[in-house]
């Protein structure tokens, strides 16, 4: 599970219909607007980084956009995701304190 | 993860957000994100991966990096990440960190064709002492080399600098930045006689106009590119124009994009400076106050070998163009010479030597760089109308030359990674000498590097073959008396003779004269172009290779000994980059199991040397210097004596752990706030290395305009780095402009008073005519280059271009980014790029496997014709970051001449189905 926080930075005039739009995206949610200056604070939440990724760019492809940038992000609780690893590095046996098989091959 | 914990998550990720946009939040919320955030320790850190800079607040608790966000203080980023960025805490925790030195054995005894075992540090210590003295009592101080980085923190840099170069007086250490801005450097020192840019990446936002010369920005520096992004978005005027041989993410919103055929860069600067001239744009007051007019030979060669002796059979065609070569139509009217004439590579030796030229030598040199003739030698998208073509050409002129614009021009790999990179980088300089739009706010060519700390240790501490720190370099005899006058060494310690380049270390091993050599902070058997023969030489039995790695990479894999190494927040450090701001952290959390710091290693083996067996007469075959005798370095000993030392004192007594540095203390409270210095602990002997090495370093640059703070400055709350020169406690924003730099003379508007390089001969655009030299005392050096055509091009055999590079998910080799899992599910493998039709006329479609082959080797790799790099018809592109997708086998190692930089971006291949 990936949580990233997103700035996101619009024209003052369309930041009403934007957050309107953002929080009409799946994982997006909107935190803090600042309406004076276009900003709008988002956190999106995202299966994997590919999703985050895609996300991020739909974000961007949205009109209006200045800028949609990530500034934050939380990466406790994901270590199932290290099954998808290089295999070669994925070794079952490799244990830390040995030689890792594929150095000996 | 359970609701709340994830609601948690979310408000601290939001607030955090927030206080790096200033957005202000409701205290409520502040409050809650605190919560979340219970128990996590935050210290300010600085990237590992490229060569921005970004500043990142890394979060640990219980031992352990938890969370990583940008640094909403920090100036370079304003609190913004990248993708790998992003990810920095996550590089340290991959399952197969090394814990344990490992070394090939067989019956307990080191063996060449052994298996890797793990040994204690003593024993691995011991085997890398005993190969390192058979050599060094074999062949000298040149039969030893170390593979250095652009990655090494300063410390470490200037541990290993200093014990090769004043311990085993040997200048055999060369750093991986040489494949990534050795040609800017050049360009710098030719032009202004001193490194690094003039300006900083506040230029971005002081511009109206910005051009991307084979730099892909978007992918590459994506954090500057945001900048970039959000100044064009912001702003109607402002305008982008990309440069590039194939269309990429930074041409995404760029205004203009113009794809151009490898090489021929070099020709659109030259229309470029005709056109100035010829629209009467010249800032003459500017060019006469300031700049003079130079050029040099042309008959260079290409930084290869001049044997064909160790080349593949199928490589001999082009080595053979190091000797002559024969003047294509284009060249020929660009050099001003007759098409098919063959021409001798006489200046092999000396490509960097140049001569003054007046103002007229110069307008004739650019004279036949005419629309009509650049065009068609330039346009690299064979689809694309040459008249269209042309029209924006003329549109990049127009933007140049427009008086009320300000222009910046960014470039990286394209231009350095080059057989002619010097040359490119002069000519940017050129340009923007010529229009006087250099070292002004929003005006300059600003030179972006691939590294973290490519600026602050490779070029700044100095860990070249040619370096000293501070712009000094190994062959000015004043230069290395006021060095051995620092380090406390005798006179002619140092060695005058300039050490191998990387690439050159690697056909040195490869032809037997280097023998011993030590691989820190990077993986060049994997970056190295044309890595068949390299990784060969690495096995050769009498070669004895180490790798200090985390992890057990290409390099790791070819070596004799591993040792297992601390990353980037497992120790203290400090980076410098592009924009010259040095910046530091601190040690957050423990190395995994046995794994030490460089700074470490490199002072535990000097441990092993004692004076008597380096500092006496050693043999230097080549060695021809005034003050010296023929291929000999003297006997310091007795000097060494003198000055109160024991020939049996050792290395790190001498060079580290001396009385001076013994007075800076660990434990450092004021400094230190709690965080733990693991190698200061290990060496037990109460003192701080890093702070102590840092601030002897800072000697060599302190008045003479490479001025850095003292090391604790680094580490205030209150400071993001400095860029230097920081004089009287002030940071300097652009150099050479009186109004900022106080190295400026008072009066002169504009100072270029870099030192190198500055009383030339004078002649015309052929020839010195006058051998007398003139001296240029504060000005800058506008060159004329002429267009030279690549020495390796498509033919009927291998008939498309091959480039390599990055992409955005990954970093150079993949070691550290491979090892993230979402970013290796994000790009798990290297895809080969290429134009759809390219891929239907070899019968291969979208995902299908195919070998990409060279002269030098084949690997297997999966076409991608739709993906964010869209080449034109002949065009390929592939990253270099998989070792699955071993690039560099297939790369040539053709170098720029004049900085020995690899050209990883002109091969020519052959794709057909696997």
């Amino acid at each position: 599970m990936n949580i990233s926080g997103i700035l996101v930075i619009v024209s003052p005039q369309r930041v009403e219909s934007m957050v309107d739009q953002l929080n009409g995206m799946d994982g997006i949610d909107v935190h803090h607007i600042e309406a004076a200056t276009g900003r709008i604070v988002i956190t999106q939440e995202a299966e994997s980084i590919n999703d985050e990724v895609n996300g991020l760019k739909r974000i961007r492809a949205l009109p209006g956009i200045i800028l949609a940038e990530m500034s934050y992000h939380n990466f406790e609780e994901d270590n199932e995701l290290l099954d998808a690893i290089p295999a070669e590095l994925a070794d079952e046996d490799l244990d830390t304190v040995k030689v890792p098989g594929f150095l000996n091959e | 993860m359970d609701v709340t914990r994830r609601e948690f998550l979310k408000t601290s990720a939001a607030a955090a957000t927030a206080t790096a946009a200033g957005i202000t939040i409701p205290v409520t919320a502040l409050a809650k994100s605190k919560e979340a955030e219970a128990g996590v320790q935050w210290d300010k850190g600085v990237c590992r991966f490229c060569g921005t800079g970004c500043g990142i607040m890394v979060g640990t608790k219980e031992g352990r990096i938890v969370a990583t966000k940008g640094d909403p203080d920090a100036p370079v980023n304003k609190g913004l990440n990248c993708i790998k960025g992003y990810f920095n805490g996550k590089i340290i925790y991959g399952k197969d960190r090394l814990t344990q030195p490992l070394m090939r054995m067989t019956d307990g005894q080191f063996d060449k064709q052994g298996k890797f075992q793990a040994v204690s540090w003593e024993r691995a210590f011991d085997e890398m002492e005993k190969q390192f003295k058979k050599t060094y009592k074999d062949m000298g101080p040149h039969g030893v080399a170390v593979f250095g980085s652009g990655q090494y923190t300063i410390p470490e840099g200037y541990v290993m600098a200093k014990l090769m170069k004043a311990g085993f007086r040997s200048n055999n250490i060369d750093p991986n930045a040489r494949h990534c801005m050795a040609s800017a450097v050049v360009g710098f020192i030719q032009t202004f006689g001193i490194d690094e840019p003039a300006g900083n990446y506040d230029d971005i936002e002081h511009t109206d106009t910005v051009v991307t010369w084979g730099a892909n920005m978007a992918e590459c520096h994506p954090i500057l590119w945001a900048r970039v992004s959000d100044r064009r978005l912001s702003n109607e005027n402002v305008k982008l124009v990309n440069l590039t041989t194939i269309s990429n993410q930074t041409s995404d919103i760029a205004d203009t994009e113009i794809v151009f055929k490898p090489g021929t860069d070099l020709a659109i600067q030259n229309y470029l400076l005709r056109e100035i001239i010829k629209r009467d744009a010249v800032n003459h007051g500017f060019v006469k106050k300031h700049c003079v007019f130079a050029t040099g030979p042309y008959d260079i060669g290409y930084g290869m070998r001049a044997t064909s002796k160790y080349a593949f059979d199928a490589e001999k065609d082009i080595q053979a163009k190091e000797l002559k070569i024969t003047l294509d139509k284009d060249e020929a009217i660009a050099q001003r010479r007759k098409a098919g004439e063959v021409v001798e590579q006489k200046n092999t030796k000396k490509p960097v030597k140049h001569w003054m030229i007046g103002f007229d030598d110069f307008k004739k040199g650019v004279e036949p760089y005419t629309l009509d003739f650049v065009a068609q030698l330039s346009k690299g998208d064979p689809d694309e109308d040459l008249e269209s073509f042309k029209a924006k050409l003329k549109g990049l002129a127009d933007l140049y030359v427009d008086q009320g614009r300000k222009v910046t021009s960014f470039w990286t790999m394209g231009f350095n990674q080059h057989y002619r990179g010097s040359w490119v980088n002069e000519q940017i300089y050129a340009i923007h000498l010529l229009l006087g739009k250099q070292c002004m706010p929003g005006n300059g060519a600003f030179s972006l590097t691939g590294q973290p700390s490519a600026c602050g240790t490779a070029r700044e501490v100095g860990t070249f073959a040619h370096r000293l720190p501070a712009d000094l370099v190994v062959f000015n005899p004043k230069h290395r008396a006021f060095s051995e006058n620092i380090w406390k060494v005798p006179a002619k310690t140092l060695n005058p003779k300039v050490g191998s380049h990387i690439t050159k270390i690697m056909r040195d091993l490869e032809d037997g004269s280097v023998k011993w050599a030590w691989v820190q902070v990077n993986n060049p058997f994997q970056a190295t172009a044309n890595a068949n023969h390299w990784i060969k030489a690495a096995r050769k039995t009498d070669n004895f290779l180490v790798v200090s790695d985390p992890y057990p990479t290409v390099s790791a894999k070819v070596a004799d000994l591993i040792l297992p190494t601390a990353m980037i927040f497992e120790k203290w450090g400090l980076y410098g980059n592009a924009e010259r701001r040095t910046q530091a952290w601190r040690e957050q959390v423990a190395p995994p199991g046995e794994a030490m710091g460089d700074v470490w290693q490199g002072l535990e083996f000097a441990k092993r040397f004692k004076l008597k067996e380096v500092w006496g007469e050693q043999a230097v075959p080549g060695l021809a210097a005034d003050g010296f005798e023929n291929g000999k370095l003297p006997s310091v000993l007795a000097e060494a004596e003198k000055m109160g030392y024991s020939p049996e004192d050792t290395l790190y007594d001498v060079l580290f752990a001396n009385k001076d540095n013994r007075k800076v203390k660990w434990p450092d409270n004021s400094v230190s706030k709690g965080h733990a210095n693991h190698i200061a602990e290990k060496l037990g002997d109460g003192w701080f290395p890093e702070k102590a090495l840092f601030d002897e370093y800072r000697q060599f640059g302190v008045g003479h305009a490479h001025d850095l703070a003292k090391f604790d400055v680094y580490y205030r709350d209150d400071v993001r780095g400095l860029k230097w020169p920081v004089v009287d406690g002030k940071e300097t924003q652009w150099r050479f402009n009186e109004k900022y730099d106080s190295y400026c003379k008072k009066g002169s508007g504009f100072d270029f008073y870099g030192k190198a390089l500055k009383a030339l001969p004078g002649g015309d655009l052929d020839k010195v005519t006058n051998k007398e030299k003139t001296s240029l005392a504060g000005k800058a050096k506008i060159f004329f280059r002429p267009y030279a055509a690549p020495p390796e091009q498509p033919d009927e055999n291998y008939d498309l271009w091959f480039s390599t590079g990055r992409v955005l998910e990954h970093w150079h080799t993949g070691t550290m980014t491979r090892r993230v899992p979402e970013l290796h599910r994000a790009v798990p493998t290297a895809q080969l790029f290429m134009n759809p039709s390219d891929a239907e006329a070899r019968g291969v479609k979208r995902n299908d496997v195919v070998w990409i082959e060279s002269r030098r080797g084949k690997v297997k790799a999966v076409v991608e014709t739709q993906g964010r790099n869209r080449p034109p018809k002949g065009y390929t592109f592939a990253a270099f970051f998989d070792e699955g997708v071993f690039v560099n086998k297939v790369c040539l190692d053709v170098t720029c001449p004049m900085s020995k930089e690899e050209d990883f971006k002109k091969t020519a291949i052959k794709v057909y189905k696997a």
